[in-house]
């Protein structure tokens, strides 16, 4: 055939090797460094409710890296599903970060305990008899099923099954595609294929379920359909960005050079694109559909984010960056192809990411059911933020080690080499 | 078998060159997509420019291999949902009402207490817009930018291009190129390792569209004219059948009717009620008042005077049912009558500014309220009591002479009882009806009916009274027993020539 490059590997370093043990203890240290300081300064800006302050920054941070972590086993699964062959270069880079919601269970921990041992200062479901003070009024039929729902105990179940759900599926997919280095069996890849259509009915589930719990339960009379949406619209995003990052962050320090081709970058860009425009839609129809119907019972969420001066500022902000900002900069495909501007660009979408979530989270704090807090911007988001980070960073580096960054023998190699965005 | 029968075919075609045909180019078949892309890069790197590739699917990186630049479409779709953007958002801002237009007054609705003008609700429609335009946008301009529709192609004369669309490669060089020369062109496409080379020829002899395809068209017309013909036809023929209904529970819906009682029908089974009362609708919680009800100006209002003492007659002693039998009684029934009636206003209330405005206004009312039964002049000769007349007085139970005719004749506003009367009470008939004479209030606005008061009056004013006439009606000539109000048209005044049977003549009442 024309012009075809051999499915050959031809980068001269395709793993972190010994580098990963420094980014590990660095990045391992900033990180517990970050969560350290993060408590200590709500102890010291927040005294009455330290820990309130410490969990709500906590789980903004836990959403958002797990999230991202979930966008790429998403990115995994949807590539067996679709038996794309131009993704076959950056999988290992979406598997390995993929594989990071493993030890993102224990960095749950903090969450789940405290709950689990009576303390209500993050969900405030956790207090008895919250469902009557919240509603006002005698409970509806729906009033009493929620509170049912929302117990402790239930909470830490859905939990666990979902991380275990979610172990597994990073576990085997990596676990198959690093056996296939070795042997180059065809057949593991048809494996997962066959497993990537259950896995992702599995895996939806699972995700609707845990953005109810983490981020809607906050309001716990609140509700909305369109919720799991955004949060999922979200996470592809951010996975998707997450992946161009490492794998430019990698192509930067000269690994794995040739098989990340400028095709890989630019069809990342595109999903990027889809999935910011797929948010706003989804943003906009949550928005839409409550605006519209003016039922109290959904409207006062929305009104606290749209009418307090504060927040109304995030939200501005967000609609503008990311929606309006990206789908305008991820337009024209000469940036798509330009590996400095793509820097950039996941770098910016990994922060309205983050932006996305604090939105969502933060406003709910100090609320009693009836009236919000004011908005107050603290540097306990920001040292969790970059605390969360290290140990992610860390995460990563220790799960990918001395291992390959790309797919050695996989069948499709040679396509993804090949393939090109004419 | 293909390369074989093409070489002699072609050599003749160019060394001696038939007058009905031209040759427009040259055609190289290959086997496979490697060896068209290898030969779109000779092509261009021998200085070719215009020649085409064609291929059974888009083979990836064709576009480089021809030197295709990047198309501008993006950009023309781009300039085009933008445009949408506007459209979109411009038409509903449009449709609102948010802008004043003199040519559409525009749907004014608060739906579901928002605003008039309320952008959350206008996005769904602007990116419907943008959606359905950037389609057209994309798939017009497609068709623009690569020329089409074109009829036809002499390529598809070509036995060996019908594989174009199945396994074959095909390169084209066209004439027209400065650097085409058809001898060292071709030698050039059998080194890029073409299966085969062939001439491509334009047929000047048949520029006839085809009788096959004249033949469709033809039918397609006829059948064309089929939906409109039966239209037509139905839109002059009667059909003494019912008519369909598709959508039965559409058409006959299991629904409350606003301001009933009463239930609901479902499934002519369960009775349904909306509200423990069994009504569907709530009355107005008592002791309030709607906006804009409340109705303080007494004069403004009910056309009497303010501070008066408004009669009772629930107060008052019932009124005779039985017609007065002599003028004593009469005198007695208009005593008791006038008791009942408040003391009217003379004078048009404060909040009224009475200028030539409101006289137009009031004649504009008139003329759609009033004219139908009292007559453009206002001497109770509308059509409908002209009519209503007439029936009343040659039905059955008229010449049976049994009962009075059903109908009270429109009063002329000429007539001196009506001319004297008060504005008010003239407001008051307006509002709440008298006689025969149904209740405007509802229809007509407060200030509306104060109008038509005025223009009544004007009337009244503009009135002479036409003299008898003195000789046969017959010989009378059109126009000359007209003395009408000056701002009666003629037209509108030759209504009641006198020449009519005395049973419709209403003047003098």
């Amino acid at each position: 055939m024309r012009h075809k490059r051999e499915a050959k590997i031809t980068s001269p370093v395709i793993t972190l090797g010994d580098d990963s043990y420094r980014i590990m203890s660095i990045a391992g240290f900033v990180g517990i460094a970050g969560l350290v300081l993060a408590f200590v300064f709500a102890l010291v800006f927040h005294s009455g409710s330290a820990w309130q302050r410490f969990s709500y920054g906590y789980l903004v941070n836990f959403c958002f890296y797990t999230t991202i972590s979930l966008g790429a086993l998403f990115f995994v699964t949807v590539h067996h599903l679709n038996r794309a062959g131009w993704s076959v270069t950056v999988r290992r880079i979406a598997e390995i970060l993929a594989m990071a919601i493993i030890p993102m269970f224990a960095l749950f921990l903090p969450i789940l305990l405290p709950l689990l041992v009576g303390n209500s200062d993050l969900y405030v479901w956790n207090q008895p008899g919250w469902t009557a003070a919240y509603a006002g009024h005698t409970l509806t039929d729906l009033e009493k099923l929620k509170g049912a729902y929302l117990s402790s105990g239930f909470f830490g179940i859905r939990s666990v099954i979902c991380f275990a759900i979610w172990s597994g599926m990073a576990l085997f997919f990596f676990g198959q595609s690093l056996r296939q280095d070795v042997s180059g069996d065809p057949k593991l890849t048809s494996r997962m294929q066959n497993w990537a259509a259950p896995l992702m009915i599995i895996f939806a589930l699972t995700l609707v379920v845990s953005s109810f719990d983490w981020e809607m339960s906050l309001s716990p009379m609140w509700f909305s359909t369109m919720f799991p949406v955004c949060f999922f619209a979200g996470a592809v995003m951010s996975g998707a960005a997450a992946i161009a990052l490492v794998a430019l962050l990698l192509q930067r320090s000269g690994r794995v050079t040739d098989e990340i081709t400028v095709d890989n970058i630019h069809d990342l860009g595109k999903l990027m694109f889809s999935f910011i425009v797929f948010w706003g839609y989804v943003e906009f129809s949550q928005f839409m559909l409550i605006w519209y119907a003016n039922f109290p019972e959904e409207t006062f969420w929305f009104k606290y984010r749209t009418w307090n001066s504060g927040w109304m500022i995030v939200s501005i902000v967000l609609l503008i960056g990311h929606l309006f900002v990206p789908f305008l900069a991820l337009l024209p495909r000469t940036l798509k192809r330009s590996r400095k501007f793509m820097i950039g660009a996941t770098v910016y979408l990994l922060l309205m990411h983050w932006l996305d979530h604090y939105w969502v989270i933060m406003p709910q704090i100090g609320f009693d059911g009836k009236d919000y807090a004011p908005f107050v911007f603290s540097i306990v988001e920001i040292l969790s933020f970059v605390g969360l980070g290290g140990l992610f960073v860390a995460i990563f580096s220790f799960i990918a080690s001395n291992r390959p960054l790309v797919p050695l023998r996989d069948p499709r190699l040679s396509e993804a080499l090949n393939y090109s965005n004419t | 078998m293909v390369s074989t029968h093409a070489h002699p075919d072609h050599a003749k075609a160019h060394s001696a060159p038939r007058p009905d045909s031209e040759l427009i180019g040259l055609l190289a078949e290959f086997e496979d997509q490697d060896a068209l892309l290898d030969a779109c890069e000779h092509a261009r790197s021998s200085g070719y420019k215009k020649f085409d590739a064609y291929s059974p699917f888009p083979v990836h990186g064709i576009d480089q291999a021809m030197g295709i630049r990047r198309t501008m479409l993006p950009f023309f779709v781009l300039a085009i949902a933008l445009g949408a953007v506007v459209l979109g958002v411009g038409m509903q801002w449009y449709a609102n009402r948010a802008v004043f237009s003199p040519l559409f007054p525009g749907f004014d609705f608060i739906i579901s207490g928002k605003p008039l003008w309320s952008l959350p609700a206008n996005i769904p429609v602007a990116f419907e817009v943008i959606v359905l335009s950037s389609c057209f946008a994309t798939f017009l301009g497609m068709w623009y930018l690569n020329r089409l529709p074109r009829l036809a192609n002499p390529l598809f004369r070509i036995e060996r291009f019908k594989r174009a669309s199945d396994d074959r490669f095909f390169l084209m060089i066209e004439k027209s190129d400065p650097q085409f020369d058809a001898d060292q062109t071709q030698e050039q496409m059998r080194g890029w390792g073409a299966a085969a080379v062939e001439a491509v020829r334009l047929d000047l002899t048949d520029h006839q569209i085809p009788l096959g395809l004249r033949r469709i068209g033809l039918i397609t017309g006829l059948l064309l004219l089929l939906p409109p013909a039966l239209i037509y036809r139905a839109q002059h023929a009667t059909n003494p059948e019912p008519r369909l209904h598709f959508m039965p529970d559409m058409d006959w819906q299991y629904r409350f009717g606003a301001q009933n009682v009463g239930p609901m029908w479902y499934n002519d089974r369960v009775p349904q009620f909306f509200f423990a009362d069994k009504s569907v609708m709530r009355l107005p919680v008592e002791g309030t008042v709607p906006r804009g009800g409340l109705e303080t100006d007494i004069e403004l209002f009910r056309g009497i005077k303010a501070g008066s003492k408004i009669p009772d007659p629930s107060t008052a002693p019932p009124l005779p049912t039985t017609p007065p039998a002599d003028e004593q009684e009469a005198a007695a029934l208009a005593l008791a009558q006038a008791a009942l009636e408040p003391e009217w206003v003379t004078t048009f209330p404060a909040a009224l500014t009475v200028d030539q405005a409101m006289v137009e206004r009031g004649r504009d009312r008139f003329n759609i309220y009033c004219v139908v039964c009292h007559g453009y002049a206002g001497e109770g000769d509308g059509l409908v009591n002209e009519r209503a007349l007439e029936l009343a007085i040659n039905s059955p139970i008229q010449k049976g002479a049994t009962t009075n005719a059903t109908w009270t004749k429109a009063k002329s506003f000429h007539d001196p009882e009506v001319a004297k009367q008060p504005i008010g009470r003239i407001f008051d008939t307006i509002t709440n009806g008298r006689s025969t004479m149904g209740p405007y209030g509802s229809q007509i606005s407060t200030r509306d009916r104060w109008a038509i008061v005025l223009y009544v009056k004007s009337l009244q004013k503009a009135w002479i009274d036409p003299p008898k006439p003195t000789i046969p009606a017959a010989n009378v000539p059109p126009g000359a027993s007209d003395a009408r109000p000056s701002n009666v048209s003629p037209t509108e005044g030759k209504s009641d020539e006198k020449t009519d049977p005395p049973l419709l003549d209403t003047k003098g009442n």
